[in-house]
């Protein structure tokens, strides 16, 4: 047998196996991963400080560039710590928009990730499938606040507009064919034995040290303890949802990639419940509590810290006010940011150099939520 | 919960007596606390292994420039509790050292390198790369307040000719076809 | 060769044609902008009719699409990947940060203005651009192509002074030496 050296590999940030756009350095011996790091810093703009010299509402404008998949949970984390910040009432008509902007937003991204992960599989089919049917959600987002990708619609005192005419009937209508096609998928991706057996006892996270480890969301129901924001930190009417029994939390066992994709495939049909239900039961009022005029608008000396669940995971945002009219300091915590770099680091440690972007797609890599 | 909240910051007291400054007075679930800086790791190991706080929310950092300090916050969570407690402390700006953490959570290593990188802030016995996001950064940490970004990117960075001054896009509209710019839009604009 | 002049006109349209309609897309998500790569690529816009599809490794590749705003920390690695590239080459910058900074006028790690720093073909403006103006920005480089304006390349290899002096401006005197130019 010759003898094996330990080799370097450098993945990223051209690869097009990475997601986005970061470095992982890999210490190979053969096949096997004996130890990685990642680089990142790819796509640092420094939003913090520029935040620092806006106001309060045109911080607000660059927010959703922080993580682009799914910019509205990032909306949402600011405009509920500004809210906690202020104490500033949100009307439930605006409650109710905001979580179907929230649910809408969670779909777009597991089909974009359906598509990532069957990709670094090699099942582009699926790619083809799913991010061709988000192309239908984006289309809702078109209607419902004018933006494609980036939405800015999530706003402190509530969202920016009313749903418009005939929204709900078009919002059914793209549910029950995702609904349909999501079946579909199963067939394509879920019931594929190249997919389950790539997937099954790879990226091992252990159950004991997950949340010690600062493992949140999908990663962490796929270890198999039933935590999310949703319920465990209730924001808008989720802990209202939950108590209705409109979805459901089910963690899966195994904390391997499959349990990872088995938990995004329960979510993703949930959030059409939540949307079905919203749609049904949404109350009429006002959508906006209106603010002052934004240059003048000054809030409470203090600070807050707010927490929602995104697909990645739990998105925290974290605000601080002198008084002025504009912020001291924000800083955002994304999932991504603990995920990324010490969970992938230590889980990659005996992998398969080919399963690396498999098993970063399964922990949802999301540079720009990184490096901000 | 405002019972549970009262019986976390008297079982802390108690432990350590050194805490100076408590609120409570939150609506939602939220404790504040501060500390001196040296008591840090210990309060910390302390609410993760005896009182379940085993989920690092996030560790951050505020410039408070005219007082001449920053202020580390630390954020931890309980899937028991259910309950946020923010362990404050404040450090001198002039000179910022303090303990690491990194034993406790390793992902803090994660953000006290930002920290680090963003202000300056030297954490005692942190092993890890000199750079973190920045590279070749030869200015002061750029997180700090007064660090200027606009005279920075102007110095390093060409800007499109029009794009320069950053003025009101609608007063150079106005000043080319020679219009009036209308009182509401005045209101609005820098 | 040919030394007809009317020949080699001949030969430079065949040629042209040939090119415009096999753009192979460097997959290189340079910033936020390639989240609106994959919608372009798959079922409903479907850029591959046109010719457009992904390539893996710099050297396969025809176009370099800078998604969106550059920091000055991948700036040094596009700069480096766009030398590795083989004629022909072209560059797409993408979204208005490529074009004057954007909403990161103030910021200081962005670069504001890519044509200072590598040869941009065409510019697709918009934040983010649509996938219906991704294509159309496509569709005008292949008619810049056919017409055999689309000299970006030509222009970086005789104007190299100029730009490396405007990258080491922004890279800094303590950046690793570029390779060079020399194929």
């Amino acid at each position: 047998m010759a003898r094996e050296k330990v080799t370097t590999l450098y993945l990223g940030p051209q690869h097009p196996g990475i997601t986005g756009n970061m470095m992982v350095r890999l210490k190979v011996k053969g096949d096997t991963i004996v130890g990685a790091r990642t680089e990142v810093g790819y796509l640092h703009r420094g939003f913090e400080k520029l935040q620092e010299r806006r106001n309060w509402l045109q911080a607000f404008t660059i927010l959703c560039r922080f993580c682009v998949p799914e910019p509205d949970p990032v909306e949402e984390a600011y405009a509920l710590a500004v809210e906690l910040l202020e104490g500033r009432e949100v009307p439930e008509r605006a409650k109710y928009i905001r979580v179907l902007v929230l649910e809408m937003a969670r779909i777009a991204s597991y089909l974009l990730w359906y598509g990532g992960q069957s990709g670094s599989a090699g099942l582009y089919t699926m790619g083809q499938w799913s991010v061709g049917d988000r192309n239908y959600i984006l289309d809702l987002f078109e209607d419902l606040t004018g933006g494609r990708v980036y939405h800015m619609f999530i706003w402190p005192g509530g969202v920016r507009r009313d749903l418009p005419k005939g929204f709900k009937d078009k919002a059914m209508k793209v549910m029950d064919y995702l609904e349909k096609r999501l079946d579909d998928y199963d067939t394509l991706l879920f019931e594929n034995s190249i997919f389950q057996k790539r997937a099954k006892g790879v990226g091992i996270i252990d159950k004991n040290k997950a949340i010690e480890w600062g493992v949140v969301g999908p990663p962490l129901r796929g270890c198999g303890i039933k935590s999310d924001i949703r319920i465990d930190d209730p924001y808008e009417i989720y802990g209202e949802l939950y108590e209705k029994g409109v979805f459901e939390v089910h963690p899966y066992e195994g904390g391997d990639v499959w349990a990872r994709a088995l938990v995004r495939r329960f979510e993703i049909r949930q959030s059409i419940k939540i949307i079905r239900y919203v749609l049904d039961n949404i109350p009429s009022g006002d959508f906006y509590n209106k603010i002052p005029n934004p240059h003048k608008w000054t809030l409470p000396k203090g600070d807050a810290y707010s927490r929602v669940e995104a697909t990645r995971g739990e998105i925290g945002f974290f605000v601080a006010s002198d008084g002025s009219n504009k912020p001291r300091r924000t800083h955002m915590r994304g999932a991504a940011y603990v995920h990324a770099i010490t969970l992938l680091e230590n889980i990659l440690i005996g992998e398969n150099v080919a399963d690396v972007s498999f098993i970063m797609n399964s922990l949802g890599t999301c540079p720009p939520e990184i490096e901000r | 919960m405002e019972e549970k909240k009262a019986q976390i910051l008297e079982k802390l007291q108690k432990v350590f007596p050194e805490i100076s400054e408590t609120k409570n007075d939150f609506p939602y679930n939220r404790v504040d606390l501060r500390i001196e800086k040296n008591k840090i790791p210990a309060i910390l190991f302390y609410l993760k292994d005896e009182m379940g706080y085993k989920h690092l929310v996030h560790i951050t950092c505020v410039d408070w420039l005219e007082e001449g300090k920053f202020e580390v916050i630390f954020i931890v969570w309980s899937p028991v509790d259910k309950i946020k407690v923010f362990v404050k402390t404040f450090l001198d700006r002039n000179n910022p050292v303090m303990d690491n953490v990194d034993m406790i959570w390793r992902q803090a290593n994660t953000y006290e390198r930002e920290l680090r990188e963003m202000f300056g802030i030297q954490f005692e016995g942190l092993v890890a790369p000199k750079e973190f996001i920045l590279e070749d950064w030869d200015d002061m940490p750029p997180m700090r307040r007064d660090f200027d970004t606009e005279a920075y990117a102007r110095k390093r960075f060409f800007a499109r000719p029009g794009r320069e001054d950053a003025r009101d896009v609608r007063q150079t509209i106005a000043e080319r076809t020679g219009e009036e710019i209308p009182d509401f839009a005045k209101k609005y604009s820098r | 060769m040919i030394n007809d002049k009317n020949s080699q006109k001949i030969v430079d349209i065949i040629q042209n044609f040939a090119r415009k309609h096999s753009l192979f897309v460097l997959a290189y998500g340079t910033g936020c902008g390639a989240i609106e790569i994959p919608p372009t690529m798959t079922s409903r816009y479907d850029a591959e009719r046109f010719g457009i599809r992904g390539a893996a490794t710099p050297r396969q590749a025809d176009v370099l699409l800078i998604t969106g705003y550059l920091t000055t920390k991948t700036v040094k690695r596009v700069i480096r990947v766009y030398e590795q590239m083989q004629d022909p080459k072209y560059v797409i910058g993408f979204g208005s940060c490529t074009i004057n900074g954007g909403m990161y006028w103030d910021s200081y790690n962005t670069i504001k203005v890519l044509d200072r720093y590598l040869p941009v073909d065409i510019y697709i403006n918009g934040c983010m651009p649509r996938p219906e103006a991704v294509i159309e920005g496509f569709i005008k480089l292949q008619k810049k192509i056919m017409e055999g304006r689309a000299e970006g390349a030509k222009h970086y290899k005789e104007n190299l002074e100029w730009y490396r002096a405007n990258q080491k401006k922004v890279l800094g005197p303590t950046t690793p030496h570029i390779q060079e130019y020399n194929w």
